[in-house]
């Protein structure tokens, strides 16, 4: 209850969602990650992938829970609208903490995601052969499930995937023998998935426009003559 | 101050020496007690105490490091890979379609999973159930596999010289009977065999 109070008191403040805000609710997020313990889809409170075993189990790494702010922007009250403005879109952020399978990896498959329209998505990760494909899609339905229930979303195809991106988790070292008594190191890592879900119609491109010949000479253009001329008048 | 200094490296030095090349390079390859690999004994007893960093990189432990720093373009070209070679981000599957049958997507051309798998499972099924009265039997006889409440439409000669196995559970709805027809091949009733048709 405490940490609604907090953020209903910053509401003249937050004009938009800014990370200097969200420093200071942050401290708030320790007891807000258990809040989702009650969602019927997660059925893990702290976010961490399912099946984790080993290291990663609680009682080694009660310490580290993974990162957190990003599902405080779930929690952020924007302040209301007027009538002539134009209706904010609605938002979720969800993630998955700790997959056991390397950022680098996962990035392609992060990558791929990005701009497309939910079913869109849950389409073709059905038929992306890699290991982090599954854990990608699992988040991404949960985070759909999320968004209906609780983030005044309409209809669930109404969605596109606005953020895809991932983060270096836990990463354990082991040894591995070589021939003629060399030994290597091996590194088990572990990966965050971060997931934001908007509502409404993907974008038609989601980085830059494709941009036409003449476009590319104005900008070269622009920065030609842009350039500083040192040592003159 | 340096003398510590000095010695703590060359400590330092002995005990990774000891970590990675344990046996000063040459394990036992006949590992007795009692027994001493001839090189290792002679070596040993002569030289203790001796610095064999010349050996370490003799050995060839630091051969093929890098000489330059790869550039941005060489590194970004791993990593997404060349558009006319090997292209390394996913590609977006244009020939996906969903099952008029069940829903499920699938790719073209390719037998719907969803459906697949329920074929799968039932054939796994029967599988176990001819298993079951086959036990230890040569398999020489045809099989006729009936469900929950069906009776074969041969007559009893006809089933003679075949093995009846009984599913105990309704017909599925999809496995109609005129599945297992031959629809290829009429079985021949001619009792002449062309000699070409031998073996």
């Amino acid at each position: 209850m405490h940490t609604v109070i907090r953020q209903m008191s910053q509401l003249r403040l937050q004009a938009m969602p800014s990370s200097a805000l969200l420093k200071a609710t942050a401290s708030a997020s320790a007891p807000s990650a258990l809040d989702h313990s009650g969602a019927p889809v997660n059925h893990h409170s702290l976010h961490t992938a399912a099946g984790s075993g080993g290291a990663l189990c609680a009682s080694w790494n009660k310490h580290n829970n993974g990162p957190r702010k990003w599902l405080v922007y779930n929690k952020t009250v924007h302040p209301p609208q007027q009538p002539d403005e134009e209706p904010r879109k609605a938002y979720v952020c969800h993630m998955r903490s700790n997959i056991k399978y390397s950022p680098d990896k996962m990035w392609y498959i992060a990558a791929f995601v990005r701009g497309m329209s939910v079913d869109e998505a849950l389409k073709q990760l059905n038929f992306v052969l890699k290991k982090g494909a599954t854990d990608v899609k699992e988040t991404i339905l949960e985070a759909q499930e999320m968004a209906v229930q609780r983030h005044n979303v309409e209809y669930k195809s109404n969605l596109w995937v606005a953020e895809s991106f991932v983060g270096k988790g836990r990463v354990f070292k082991g040894m591995r023998r070589h021939a003629r008594g060399r030994f290597g190191q091996v590194e088990y890592k572990h990966c965050h998935y971060f997931v934001r879900l908007e509502e409404g119609q993907p974008p038609e491109h989601y980085y830059q426009e494709p941009q036409t010949p003449e476009q590319q000479y104005e900008h070269w253009l622009e920065q030609m003559r842009s350039r500083k001329v040192i040592n003159s008048l | 101050m340096s003398k510590n200094l000095i010695l703590s490296l060359t400590n330092f030095v002995r005990s990774l020496e000891r970590l990675f090349l344990p046996y000063g390079g040459h394990p036992p390859a006949l590992a007795l007690p009692g027994f001493q690999h001839e090189h290792s004994s002679t070596s040993n007893t002569n030289r203790p105490q001796e610095f064999s960093l010349k050996k370490l990189i003799a050995d060839g432990m630091l051969w093929a490091v890098p000489r330059h720093r790869r550039s941005v373009e060489k590194r970004l070209n791993r990593k997404f890979g060349y558009p006319e070679y090997v292209w390394k981000p996913l590609k977006v599957k244009r020939n996906i379609r969903s099952c008029q049958t069940c829903g499920h997507d699938h790719e073209l051309g390719v037998l719907c999973p969803f459906c697949y798998n329920k074929v799968l499972k039932e054939t796994e099924q029967m599988q176990a159930k001819i298993q079951e009265k086959l036990g230890l039997d040569p398999v020489d006889k045809e099989v006729i596999v009936l469900y929950e409440g069906e009776k074969a439409e041969q007559t009893a000669e006809q089933l003679q010289g075949k093995r009846i196995v009984e599913m105990k559970k309704p017909r599925p709805m999809w496995f109609t009977k005129n599945l297992l027809q031959k629809s290829t091949q009429q079985q021949s009733e001619a009792k002449e065999v062309k000699p070409s048709d031998l073996a």
